[in-house]
């Protein structure tokens, strides 16, 4: 019997975005955990930042009745990804667990990947990263650090996910709900992003997907992504459902 | 005018010789420098290069360590202790030192203060070799142990993330894949281990004996029903 097998997943997430209070405990974490540099001022000036996930904030409403609103973006691994087709290397590719997988050892920096996700999610390696020689100790071994000249993006912590298959599969069990947290999920203190499979009919985020709230990210474009946002509800306001999935 | 010209003659004619010999010689040089660095590079690409000027698949270690003595069962070793007598191994299990080999991605090199265990009585007081471990453990002193500074033999790229334990495990599971690799030893301690990094055991100095390359994993990944998935390894 073959447990936790590769291939029977298919991972991902659902954002409530009722629950994101904007904190930013998710972009720290993620930059943390996957060796990603810093984003220092002279980056921010020339618009060459990365962030595998980012908190998007907007305003609703007019003055005084302004209300600040929150939407935290990462890769949405794609089932029909517009990034995957134009890699002339296929360093990018949808693997059987659901994944829009970046392989970074074959990827030669067309940057045609970026120019085609329309999340904008993707990001380019221009400069070898640095870290301040007191960060020097603090990389994340398990996660390779990009080299200048590469495109790089959230893998859905895809070590850890690797890890939990590993320990379930010499301990002889499957992958229980819940066992795997991405950085960004297990720092979120509302617990608005959610981590699981998909495939599973009762984890989770498969009974959370099912709620009314929920859509997806620039729908009219038929990406099909594997990150499910549940609307924000308004008190004050009466807004319908259709009407929240227009944001995005 | 005219003997001046005669006379430059033989100069002008004799200096070209010169620089035609030259030429052929280092023409040939350049060629066969090119043919070592195309013969070096081709062989790099196929499989382990050519083992000359430094990258020969071994280390002088900072202690001459002998896997023979500690690892081995055999009593042919070549090793005679002071007192004459033939030296036979004890033929340790990889796991007595590299202890984490079964439960996580690396092997781990023993700490000094491990070896000491045994080697603070057993072995010459004066071997040169135990000298210097037993001063880096510091035995009689107040300093506490210096770790040695091992050279590491198998080294993969950074972008690959191998982990010992799930191989070990499969490896111990099917004995058979063992005996089917081309450094598979069958029988002692190092039997799953030989898969990769040869017959340890029968190795004065370590040495890399299989290429470790990607084509060898994909390889043996295919062959057992292993994912052949980009990030089983690189991510």
């Amino acid at each position: 019997m073959t447990t936790a097998s590769f291939g029977s997943h298919n991972w991902g997430m659902v954002v409530d975005v009722d629950k994101c209070i904007g904190c930013q405990a998710c972009v720290i974490a993620c930059q943390a955990e996957n060796n990603i540099p810093l984003n220092t001022q002279d980056r921010v000036e020339r618009a060459r930042t990365i962030s595998w996930i980012r908190v998007e904030r907007y305003w609703e409403g007019d003055f005084p009745d302004t209300k600040a609103r929150f939407i935290p973006i990462m890769c949405q691994h794609c089932e029909n990804a517009p990034c995957e087709p134009v890699c002339p290397v296929f360093a990018t590719y949808h693997n059987a667990e659901g994944l829009n997988v970046q392989v970074y050892n074959r990827c030669v920096g067309t940057r045609y990947c970026a120019n085609g996700c329309p999340y904008i999610v993707r990001f380019f390696n221009y400069w070898e990263p640095v870290w301040p020689e007191s960060l020097r100790n603090h990389l994340n071994p398990d996660v390779t650090v990009r080299s200048r000249g590469i495109m790089e993006k959230c893998s859905f912590c895809v070590h850890r996910i690797r890890r939990a298959t590993r320990t379930a599969r010499s301990e002889g069990r499957e992958i229980a709900d819940g066992e795997i947290q991405t950085a960004c999920t297990s720092a979120c203190p509302t617990s608005a992003l959610n981590f699981g499979n998909f495939n599973d009919p009762n984890s989770k985020v498969s009974k959370m997907r099912e709620d009314q709230r929920h859509y997806t990210l620039l729908d009219q474009f038929g990406t099909d992504p594997n990150v499910i946002y549940l609307a924000k509800v308004d008190p004050d306001k009466k807004v319908s459902v259709g009407e929240a999935a227009s944001h995005g | 005018m005219a003997s001046e010209i005669d006379k430059s003659k033989p100069e002008s004619s004799s200096i070209p010789k010169l620089l035609v010999l030259v030429l052929a010689t280092g023409g040939l040089g350049v060629t066969a420098v090119m043919g070592v660095v195309a013969a070096f590079v081709i062989t790099g690409w196929i499989g382990q290069p050519v083992p000359v000027l430094g990258f020969e698949q071994t280390f002088d270690q900072p202690i001459n360590f002998p896997h023979t003595i500690h690892a081995s069962l055999s009593p042919e070793l070549g090793r005679i202790a002071a007192d004459g007598t033939n030296l036979e191994g004890l033929g340790l299990d990889c796991t007595f030192c590299h202890r984490t080999v079964t439960t996580q991605a690396n092997a781990g090199v023993p700490a000094v203060g491990f070896c000491a265990t045994c080697h603070q009585v057993i072995g010459a007081a004066d071997n040169p070799e135990l000298t210097i471990l037993r001063d880096a453990a510091d035995i009689v002193g107040d300093n506490g142990p210096e770790p040695v500074n091992w050279r590491r033999v198998h080294r993969l790229p950074d972008h690959v993330r191998f982990v010992h334990e799930p191989h070990i495990r499969y490896l111990t599971q099917n004995p058979d894949v063992v005996n089917g690799t081309t450094s598979g030893v069958k029988e002692g301690p190092a039997g799953v281990c030989s898969t990769c990094h040869g017959d340890v055991a029968a190795m004065e100095q370590v040495e890399q004996v299989e290429p470790l390359k990607m084509g060898q994993c994909v390889d043996c990944h295919r062959d057992n029903g292993a994912p052949t998935d980009c990030v089983a390894c690189h991510y």
